[in-house]
């Protein structure tokens, strides 16, 4: 039986939750309608234990299996912010907040998370504890590191977590997982480029700093097509140049230059992150000018556990009959923080022919929730079984 | 004697409408205070065939020698224009239009010239005609091409054409001019780069528009380093280049450009403008990209005739023991190019003294040079023309 009968039956709750969750989206931290609405669901559930205000607006729900023999603890996560995007999606429910839009479908997620707490609250036939883990400011990157400073994983003795995203274009119900890393590091870089300004009639008064950021910028193509081992990914680019002076007879001061990184592995980040340095420094050293060069790390590398996939990879097998290899992505996941901390995995699933992530006509399917629902209860109901079972 | 007598008696009095001219600064063509000043000055010395309204608010005026058997007809030019800048000079005559400023000496130009009109129209110890040009819209609005366009040089007859400019760090009392090029053309570009935007994590599925433009600015600099002749001198700078996002993970759509280029010669000039547009078109070509280039036309190169640099020279000799007749040519550009490129002339720099720089807020036209520059067009038209 591959989706539970349960949540055939729970779908137009749920697909209502999400559908108010979509009404009323909010950016980051500041979820003050979807964080209460969900941890007011996890009590009506009856969960055993739910905090508000972890990570600033997190919220952690604690259900407890029917027996407690092994001590085996897995955290579930679901994520709730919006993107500062002006929905288009036609949608007769769509954002009653102009400019703030559900365009990655994380009211999805924290519905078919709130229908698992239902369904797992009702059941508990398990042998442990699930821990619900629904986060703030995915889309910051930074809402996942923030319950993970707030103690999140030992204060409730979290041991693995899975999590899952929707994906466009892939069949609605179907799975996608691969194991190692999924998704990549988002790096970003500062180079600021200082010359001598001057005169557009006299350059050998100065020292020219577009030039110089140019060959900068031709230099750094370099390092991906040169350094890299050819068998291993990485992305550099540079995105935004602007020179200090934006008059045409004026040979400016400084350029600013910004940019990304985006590998898949630690040792291409850091190679990257090392060449970069190096080669705008010297660059500008050869032109006589002077390369400050900041680069920022955000978003870890997300990479699934090889047992932990293999099992999450089982499990998506038995609920929708298959589980194809996922393509590695070069976006970002903050869910990679936690996998930095917990063993665990990360899986697609399907939601069909709809609009890309971030497009204002993107629309979450509710189609896919019975599966979503079903692998997060499967999940839990075959990694912690009863004795029993 | 280098100074003739009577400019040094009126220094005073010319000093005074250069002042004035000072405080009342007018920008580009709206210069009808100034014109209108000129007119009435040039009336008090008696001058009848004034025209006003020449290249929109220049005015022309001549004065006829004792003597016409020459034939002879001399042009000779000052600029009336003021710039868009805040004066911070601290003279007690300072602009009473805020934000803008004769930082430039056109002030002493204009009065400079007028001393002479009054000078020779009292004397008029010359045998010919000199035509007076007072032109509006130096400061990038082609004035000079304006009045040329309005037919100045054959309506009046000119022959020869002079005309000079204050220099900041060349002393008082000093003059320098080099026959060929003495100031740079300059001509203005905007080049704008569109190629395909997108994901900065998805480079294959754009064309990075932001690659592309350097490959341009890189490519660029193979042009004088590589296709300009090594004797002659050419400079092409790329001035801004700005990115149409300034977000970290968006590869740019469109990327524009501008920047300028200078010569001082006018094959140069076409080979470099060529080989721009090459570059630019092609090196976009080769990534998949497009590329727009508007050329913007500037002012020609400033090129003195070696006869009438030589007249100028000994003029200058006959004022002043400080001539230097082999200055370096500079790169910035002026527009009474447009006049010498229809007649034969030459343009003297004045020593103005150690003040600041042309175009800066603190700078102040030197009064001291007013009778050097009045005897040095005063003995260019006198030895030119000798009376009999």
């Amino acid at each position: 039986m591959p989706i539970k009968n349960r949540f055939a039956e729970l779908l137009p709750e749920i697909a209502e939750w999400r559908q108010t969750i979509h009404a009323h989206p909010e950016i980051g931290f500041e979820l003050d309608h979807t964080a209460p609405l969900v941890a007011e669901k996890l009590r009506a559930f009856g969960c055993d234990e739910v905090v508000t205000g972890i990570g600033e607006t997190g919220v952690v729900g604690v259900i407890r299996g029917r027996t407690d023999s092994r001590g085996q603890v897995i955290g579930l996560r679901g994520d709730m912010d919006a993107l500062p995007i002006l929905e288009q999606s036609g949608a007769a429910y769509a954002s009653q907040n102009p400019g703030v839009m559900h365009a990655c479908g994380h009211d999805g997620h924290t519905a078919m998370l709130l229908g698992a707490a239902k369904y797992l609250a009702e059941t508990r036939n398990f042998d442990g504890t699930v821990v619900l883990l629904f986060q703030p400011a995915e889309e910051l990157g930074s809402g996942a590191k923030a319950m993970i400073d707030d103690g999140v994983m030992d204060r409730f003795g979290v041991k693995e977590v899975y999590g899952m995203h929707n994906m466009p274009g892939l069949p609605v119900g179907q799975f996608a997982i691969r194991p190692g890393a999924m998704l990549a590091a988002t790096d970003e870089f500062f180079v600021e480029v200082t010359g001598r300004g001057g005169h557009a009639a006299k350059p050998n008064e100065a020292i020219d700093p577009t030039v110089t950021a140019s060959q900068i910028i031709l230099a750094l193509q370099s390092i991906v097509s040169r350094n890299a081992d050819p068998v291993e990914q990485g992305v550099l680019s540079v995105t935004s140049v602007q020179t200090s002076s934006t008059a045409y007879n004026v040979i400016p001061q400084s350029v600013k230059l910004r940019g990304t990184v985006r590998t898949h592995s630690a040792h291409m980040q850091d190679m990257i992150e090392a060449r970069l340095g190096e080669m705008a420094r010297s660059v500008a050293d050869g032109f006589g000018a002077q390369a400050e060069v900041t680069y920022l790390r955000h978003v870890p590398i997300t990479i699934n556990a090889e047992e932990p996939t293999a099992f999450a990879t089982g499990i998506a097998e038995a609920v929708s009959g298959g589980c194809s290899e996922a393509p590695l992505i070069m976006g970002g996941e903050d869910f990679a923080y936690m996998l930095q901390e917990r063993p665990g995995a990360f899986i697609y699933v399907g939601n069909g022919d709809s609009a890309a992530l971030h497009h204002p006509e993107y629309n979450f399917d509710d189609e896919a929730i019975p599966a979503g629902c079903s692998w997060f209860a499967e999940l839990v109901e075959r990694r912690m079984p009863t004795a029993q079972a | 004697m280098p100074i003739k007598n009577r400019l040094a008696d009126m220094h005073e009095e010319i000093t005074g409408w250069r002042r004035h001219l000072h405080e009342t600064p007018e920008l580009l063509y709206e210069v009808h205070e100034t014109a209108g000043f000129v007119v009435d000055r040039l009336r008090e010395f008696g001058l009848t065939d004034i025209t006003p309204g020449i290249g929109r608010t220049g005015v022309v005026a001549v004065i006829e020698g004792k003597t016409n058997t020459s034939g002879r007809v001399i042009g000779l030019r000052a600029d009336m224009d003021a710039l868009p800048i805040m004066e911070a000079s601290g003279v007690d005559y300072a602009s009473r239009t805020p934000g803008v400023m004769h930082a430039c000496g056109h002030d002493g130009h204009t009065s400079i010239l007028l001393g002479v009109a009054k000078y020779l129209s009292e004397t008029r110890n010359f045998d010919g005609k000199v035509v007076l040009i007072f032109q509006p819209a130096e400061e990038g609005g082609a004035g000079g091409k304006a009045m040329c366009d309005d037919g100045l040089m054959d309506r009046w007859g000119i022959q020869e054409v002079y005309g000079l400019h204050n220099m900041p760090g060349f002393p008082v009392g000093a003059f320098a001019i080099r026959p060929g090029p003495l100031l740079a053309s300059a001509d203005e570009f905007e080049i704008t780069v569109t190629g395909k935007g997108g994901h900065a994590a998805n480079p294959h599925e754009a064309v990075d528009t932001t690659l592309v433009a350097s490959q341009i600015v890189v490519s660029l600099q193979s042009i004088v380093a590589r296709n300009v002749n090594p004797l002659k001198r050419v400079v092409v700078t790329v001035g801004t280049f700005q990115t149409d996002s300034n977000a970290s993970n968006v590869i740019a759509h469109q990327v524009r450009m501008k920047g300028t280029v200078r010569t001082l010669d006018p094959d140069e000039r076409a080979l470099a403008e060529e080989r721009v547009r090459r570059v630019v078109e092609n090196t976009a070509a080769a990534f998949g990209a497009q590329a727009e280039v508007i050329w913007e036309e500037g002012y020609p190169v400033t090129v003195n005739s070696p006869q009438e640099t030589r007249h100028a020279v000994e003029a200058a000799r006959a004022v002043s023991d400080h001539v230097d007749d082999e200055t370096d040519p500079i790169m910035p550009a002026e527009d009474f190019s447009f006049m010498l490129e229809q007649r034969p002339g030459a343009y003297i720099f004045l020593g103005n003294g150690d003040t600041p720089m042309c175009h800066h807020p603190a700078y102040v036209f030197d009064d001291e040079a007013i009778p050097l520059g009045c005897s040095w067009f005063a003995e260019l038209v006198e030895r030119r023309m000798p009376a009999a």
